[in-house]
């Protein structure tokens, strides 16, 4: 958090604080990263002092770990290979990365493409949202 | 008199087919949302307002309002039933609730909170449209330092009221108004922290963010820790006995005026008047040593509160435009997505629209009543579907709707930045509403500040001259220093620890 304050102040005394019109684009950012910088010092000082937050008890452990870590690789996955393989089928593999964990291989297949394909129909022609599609239009 | 013709003109809106089907799938939503662990109401909202995009504003907002006042009610039936609450504010619902379903009254404390959230709902939301118009005259004359200093009282109370600890809620909050800065400077058109990225130029999309930190740090944290379903008692009979009537009705009567009371303060939460409003019946109780055993005033008190609150809170929305809580947050973000402003001009441009979103939230508590009595049952079947097969569908339907926003994929990413945080912000225990709350009111903020300065060729300090302005801000600086103080003491309330959901 200071890290990130620190930079923002920095940034924001790049851009005018005051204009000829009156105040700059850069005087409320400043005046908010510098609260956050002197907030953030205090948090620092009282996680020392009072309450320590390990970085262990932040983290995720064992099974949970694992759960959260392929519910986010499956969002960059998605991310990544939605523009060339469509929305459906990145969809169905993002689906079957979350649900093999808990469903045998045949019932994850089944649910994720059932799941992918209603919600393209439901998306794509129902409110007409323009979905990344592959060469075949899905 | 003239609110009521109005309002009889906002039913004509809101009894035409479409905007009951609207009104019926806003609040058939909210009830999911509220009767799903782990998923709550502002969840939801930010979840299924990108669906809303194609609709008329009218409709949307029919819609969007139904979830969050329908998930109220949702959430009494799992707390009741499986000792679960869906949300926040039905954790006070369980400990007399559930003591009841295991005496095989399940369907008396379920019949008792529908009833109660009934009468506080629409007792709210007849206050709402009486006593908004009046507030929203008067707020008519405030200028650019009135309502800076008015969302900056918003925000104290805010801060002041969530949370652990004093530091972290403002630094959540201080964190959500520096999101705000990037994009385009509206007064000078310069564009801030874009880092020449094209998508930033326009800053960070509410809906986005709003789902990162809400929806999907939430998803993160369920499957972690497994939330599990349990088997569910059978729901029969449906009203108190005799003797119990005339304290329960009386019960219902007190949580209706604590709840409206407190959703006019900004910066509470629906847990407040619930916990209120069972230490007062459980003080005004014969025999105390009832509650905690299967006291139905302990269940018909909260309930009702908490339902008469969600009236309460949409009058700083209509009438000043600031958010009370971050569901309400949420709503305010499809008001300006839908080309709305909630603000004291709201009822005078807008006024056919203000109206028929009053009108349908009887029409959705009346909706809701029915859902409630006879099928309770059902309702609490769907809290037994399993997690680890609902939370990947609302995470493949979270990506859809963010998608949506702009049909980019760059959003997607946004929202998987802010989920990450999220997650880890929460396991800080730093909240995230005041983050919300402040995001969305971030710009109105500096352009309200930077217009007072100019209009006061730079001096901050002639804001505290204007005497309304004045008055704010020495209340919040007030209220700043009482939950200092309080902060120290530690007399802060185990129930409002952490984030607290509306």
């Amino acid at each position: 958090m200071l890290l990130f304050a620190g930079t923002i102040f920095g940034i924001s005394l790049s851009y005018d604080l005051y204009s000829d019109l009156g105040p700059g684009p850069g005087l409320f950012p400043a005046w908010l990263s510098g609260f956050l910088i002197i907030l953030s010092l205090f948090y620092i000082w009282e996680s020392i002092k009072k309450e320590v937050i390990l970085l262990q008890k932040i983290l995720p452990k064992g099974k949970g770990k694992k759960k959260v870590l392929t519910l986010l690789g499956s969002i960059v996955l998605f991310i990544l290979i939605a523009p060339y393989i469509g929305f459906t089928m990145a969809a169905i593999v993002m689906l079957f990365m979350i649900l093999i964990a808990e469903f045998k291989w045949y019932w994850g297949v089944g649910i994720s493409t059932a799941i992918s394909i209603l919600l393209f129909l439901v998306f794509d022609s129902f409110l007409h949202v323009p979905l990344p599609v592959n060469a075949f239009g899905f | 008199m003239e609110s009521l013709l109005q309002l009889l003109s906002g039913f004509e809106t809101a009894l035409t087919w479409w905007n009951i089907l609207y009104c019926l799938i806003g609040v058939s939503l909210g009830m999911l949302v509220g009767v799903l662990p782990g998923l709550g109401p502002t969840a939801g909202t930010a979840v299924l307002l990108p669906i809303t995009f194609g609709m008329e504003p009218v409709s949307a907002i029919i819609m969007l309002s139904g979830i969050y006042y329908g998930a109220m009610y949702g959430g009494t039936i799992t707390s009741v039933l499986i000792n679960t609450p869906g949300e926040a504010a039905s954790v006070i619902t369980c400990l007399d609730g559930y003591p009841l379903a295991k005496q095989g009254r399940a369907g008396t404390a379920l019949g008792v909170a529908g009833i109660g959230s009934f009468i506080g709902g629409t007792v709210s939301i007849l206050g709402l449209a009486f006593i908004g118009p009046p507030v929203a005259k008067i707020a008519l004359n405030f200028g650019p330092p009135e309502f800076f200093a008015l969302m900056v009282l918003g925000l104290t109370l805010v801060v002041g009221l969530m949370g652990k600890s004093l530091i972290k809620g403002m630094m959540a909050s201080v964190f959500g108004l520096t999101l705000a800065m990037v994009g385009t400077d509206s007064l000078t058109g310069v564009a801030r922290f874009a880092f020449g990225q094209q998508n930033l130029v326009n800053g960070f999309d509410f809906v986005t963010v709003a789902m990162g930190l809400f929806g999907l740090s939430e998803i993160l944290t369920n499957a972690e820790s497994n939330v599990k379903a349990e088997k569910m008692p059978k729901v029969k009979g449906l009203l108190p006995r005799r003797e119990e009537r005339g304290p329960t009705l009386a019960a219902i009567g007190r949580g209706t005026g604590l709840g409206f009371l407190i959703g006019l303060l900004p910066g509470s939460n629906s847990v407040i008047p619930a916990l209120m409003s069972y230490s007062l019946e459980k003080k005004l109780a014969k025999d105390p040593s009832r509650f905690g055993k299967g006291a139905v005033e302990g269940v018909a008190g909260p309930e009702t509160a908490n339902n008469a609150y969600c009236g309460g809170a949409l009058i700083p929305l209509f009438t000043l435009g600031i958010p009370s809580s971050p569901t309400i947050a949420v709503l305010l973000g499809a008001f300006i997505m839908h080309g709305l402003t909630p603000g004291p001009t709201l009822f005078q441009t807008n006024g056919n629209f203000v109206w028929a979103v009053i009108a349908s939230m009887f029409v959705g508590n009346f909706l809701l009543l029915i859902m409630n009595l006879p099928l309770a049952g059902v309702w609490a079947k769907i809290a037994t579907i399993p997690t680890k097969l609902l939370f990947p569908i609302i995470l493949i339907i979270s990506v859809l709707g963010v998608y949506s926003v702009n049909n980019s994929l760059w959003d997607v990413g946004v929202m998987l930045a802010f989920g990450i945080i999220g997650y880890f912000l929460k396991k800080g225990n730093i909240p995230l509403a005041p983050i919300v709350l402040t995001f969305v009111l971030g710009k109105l903020m500096e352009d309200s500040l930077l217009q007072s300065l100019t209009i006061f060729h730079g001096n901050f300090w002639a804001i505290f001259l204007r005497p309304i302005s004045g008055t704010l801000l020495s209340i919040a600086i007030a209220a700043l220093i009482v939950s200092l103080i309080t902060g120290i003491k530690k007399k802060r309330s185990p129930y409002l620890d952490g984030d607290v959901e509306m």
